[in-house]
């Protein structure tokens, strides 16, 4: 047995060495630093340990709890939709019908897109004056355009729009491979018993769908509270600082001011708000789920 | 055995022929791309051997500081040259990112260059940058729509206004907008409100005594007018998300009476290929509130060389060469850039090409740079949070967000009372 397992761990180390160099090593450096007060442009105040100084600093910066609510708005609101857009467009693409395979191609298209094209498309189409979106809403009727980047009650709505145009096709993606694990044989049973296809779906896709859905879920909330390259493009935080997600503001804080310590907290803060995420769902659904699925 | 020599000479011995010569120019995104290149050539052509690799980043300068700060904090030897925006040296010196350039660039020497952008170029007694060109804001406008109207240029923000509102109810046309200009949250912001600010008796902060003062009153008063009769009266919300490109275009297309922009949009604004108002563009300082001087915000562009180079004495060649006084004259004379030597306002062939410089040389002069200080960027990012809030929501709080934008900046700027030395 032992002799057995020794190629096996071979095999396993380079995963091993590319996870912990690549994910781990970060994470721990990220927590590491947030523990420091350390200003790239001024060298001379050093590298100086200050324990919980940074997360207290964290808890009372108002500009940072407003990140985080706008983050919670735009992870609250993108997910769900985006889940539900992809389980109808999954719907869809699990019928059999000509030309399926070219329309599974095409759904993929804006996942596939690199998100900096996609969202520089989106401030074109965002635009005052030339933007697609005022011609399909007012025509000709260029008085009565909108700026929507440029409206505080706005520009974070257009970054939602972008996003779920983006991502809905992963969640699909998702969906469908939940989908094609129900067997057929319990439709045909169902059918017999003349169910109508609004039944079939309430009795048997949704509860079989139910982990693929709470996975698509999962991963959209991850993914969501971490949003920054829409942000980066379409707006840089404004106006009146609406879309400055907590990403953002952490990249900043690194990137542009050079305060390492304050930007690392704030990165750890994003990792405990997704790590805090994924336990709720997991408990909330997954466990009842598992337990309901293996019990039935 | 062939293959085993080529894959030897295409590892080794050619990287080798390369790596000698090779010199990395980090550069933004220009209207005039071909103008760079063909320049850069030349200094190629004249340095047999020697390959610039031209590495471009974006426009925007908020974006373009984050690539260059990243490099310099990885200490990546692959950028041996590139351009400081002007108020980047201090920041670039504390950290100690940028190499100081006094054994090349001697006082003397720097004696040929406009005062301003030598002085944000220097930090504690020493030079860190070379200035390429200079920047300040300038207001365009519509010679034809002004004349039609028996107009003056105005000097005054509230004439601005006025003549605007005056030309749009006569013109009839939705469309038209009445001062474009940057107003999105970015650097740019800064640069605009500054003028509003400075013009109105006011100043950004107290550099010498490290004070915020916005919340004091000249300074709210500026912002308040910003607000009140300029973004909500006579510009499009749009002007909200603008940065440079978007809010020239918007002048060029005839869709704008005023126009805040840099000197590089003359020569755009009258290139009949590119503009439809080409020939019926005016120039003028930036008006002032009553009891005020006209205040122009000092920007431009200075070559730096990265401590992290290996080839320090190529590089200087190199930005010798960008900023010497023949390279200086092409730009101004293929890009609408202004010159940062002081003897090429005097030449004939620029002003003959731009006769706007003439009367711009004093603007260049008088131009206020943003205060010196390495701190600068998070105190940009607290001004550009405020001044979009303030003037983005239309019944925003602007006691209360003065009052806690300078609050903010004073906690910055005591960071560096506890300095310990350059």
């Amino acid at each position: 047995m032992k002799a057995s397992n020794e190629p096996a761990l071979g095999f396993l180390l380079p995963s091993v060495v590319f996870v912990f160099v690549f994910s781990l090593y970060p994470i721990i450096e990220s927590f590491r630093l947030s523990f420091y007060r350390m200003i790239l442009t001024l060298p001379w105040l050093g590298e100086r340990f200050v324990a919980w100084e940074n997360y207290a600093d964290l808890m009372t910066d108002p500009v940072a709890l407003k990140s985080l609510t706008t983050s919670v708005i735009f992870v609250a609101i993108t997910t769900p939709v985006e889940v539900i857009l992809g389980t109808a467009v999954a719907l869809v693409l699990n019928e059999s019908f000509r030309g399926r395979g070219w329309l599974r191609a095409i759904v993929l298209v804006p996942w596939a897109v690199p998100t900096v094209v996609s969202s520089q498309m989106w401030r074109f189409i965002f635009n005052d004056r030339y933007g697609l979106f005022n011609f399909l809403l007012f025509g000709d009727a260029v008085h009565r355009y909108w700026a929507p980047l440029a409206e505080p009650g706005l520009a974070l709505m257009s970054i939602m729009v972008a996003d779920v145009w983006k991502t809905s096709s992963f969640a699909a993606l998702i969906v469908l491979a939940g989908l094609q694990g129900i067997p057929k044989e319990l439709y045909e049973a169902a059918s017999i018993d003349g169910a109508g296809a609004w039944q079939k779906f309430r009795h048997i896709t949704l509860p079989l769908l139910k982990p693929a859905l709470f996975l698509a879920l999962l991963f959209r909330t991850i993914d969501a509270l971490k949003v920054f390259d829409l942000v980066f493009v379409m707006t840089q935080g404004g106006p009146a600082d609406t879309t400055n997600v907590l990403q953002f503001y952490g990249y900043k804080k690194s990137f542009a001011e050079g305060m390492i310590g304050y930007g690392s907290t704030i990165a750890v803060a994003v990792f405990l708000v997704s790590l805090l995420l994924s336990i709720v769902y997991i408990r909330l659904l997954g466990t009842r789920l598992l337990g309901k699925e293996g019990g039935a | 055995m062939n293959t085993i020599f080529v894959l030897f000479f295409v590892f080794f011995i050619a990287p080798m022929a390369d790596a000698q010569t090779q010199l990395r120019f980090v550069t933004w995104k220009s209207e005039a791309d071909a103008v760079w290149k063909q320049i850069v050539g030349e200094f190629e052509a004249s340095h047999s051997g020697v390959e610039i690799v031209r590495e471009v980043g974006p426009h925007s300068s908020t974006e373009f500081h984050d690539l260059v700060t990243q490099k310099l904090r990885n200490r990546d030897p692959q950028m041996d040259v590139f351009f400081m925006d002007v108020v980047w040296p201090a920041e670039f010196a504390a950290a100690g990112w940028a190499l100081p350039l006094d054994d090349f660039f001697s006082a003397e020497r720097q004696k040929e260059f406009l005062r301003a952008p030598i002085e944000a170029d220097s930090y504690h007694g020493r030079i860190y940058g070379v200035p390429v060109f200079v920047d300040a804001g300038m207001l365009y406008f519509r010679k034809d729509l002004l004349e039609k109207y028996h107009l003056a240029p105005p000097r005054a923000w509230p004439d601005l206004v006025r003549q605007a509102k005056l030309i749009q109810t006569r013109e009839r046309d939705p469309y038209l907008t009445g001062y474009s200009a940057q107003f999105k949250q970015y650097e740019g912001l800064i640069c605009n409100m500054m003028e509003f600010i400075l013009s109105n008796g006011a100043t950004l902060w107290d550099e010498p005594a490290l004070r915020g003062t916005l919340h004091l009153a000249a300074a709210k008063e500026a912002v308040r007018f910003v607000r009140d009769q300029i973004v909500g009266a006579i510009s499009h919300r749009g002007v909200l998300a603008y940065q440079e490109p978007e809010s020239l275009a918007m002048f060029t297309q005839g869709k704008a009476v005023f126009h805040r922009n840099w000197p590089y949009a003359w020569e755009i604004a009258n290139d009949p290929a590119r503009s439809k108002v080409a020939g019926k563009v005016g120039i003028v300082p930036l008006p002032a509130f009553s009891g005020h001087q006209s205040a122009a915000t000092l920007g431009g562009w200075q070559l730096g060389i990265s401590r992290f180079s290996r080839n320090t004495r190529l590089a200087w060649q190199f930005v010798d060469f960008m900023t010497s006084s023949e390279t200086q004259k092409r730009i101004a004379l293929y890009t609408g850039r202004a010159p940062a030597r002081k003897a090429l306002h005097r030449d004939p062939d620029i002003l003959k090409k731009n006769p706007q410089f003439r009367s711009q040389y004093e603007t260049f002069l008088r131009a206020a740079p943003r205060p010196v200080t390495p701190v600068y960027q998070p105190l940009s990012n607290i001004m550009q949070r405020y001044f979009s809030s303030a003037i983005a929501i239309p019944d925003s709080d602007i006691d209360q967000l003065a009052q806690s934008a300078s609050r903010d900046m004073d906690r910055v700027l005591d960071l560096l009372r506890a300095r310990g030395g350059p």
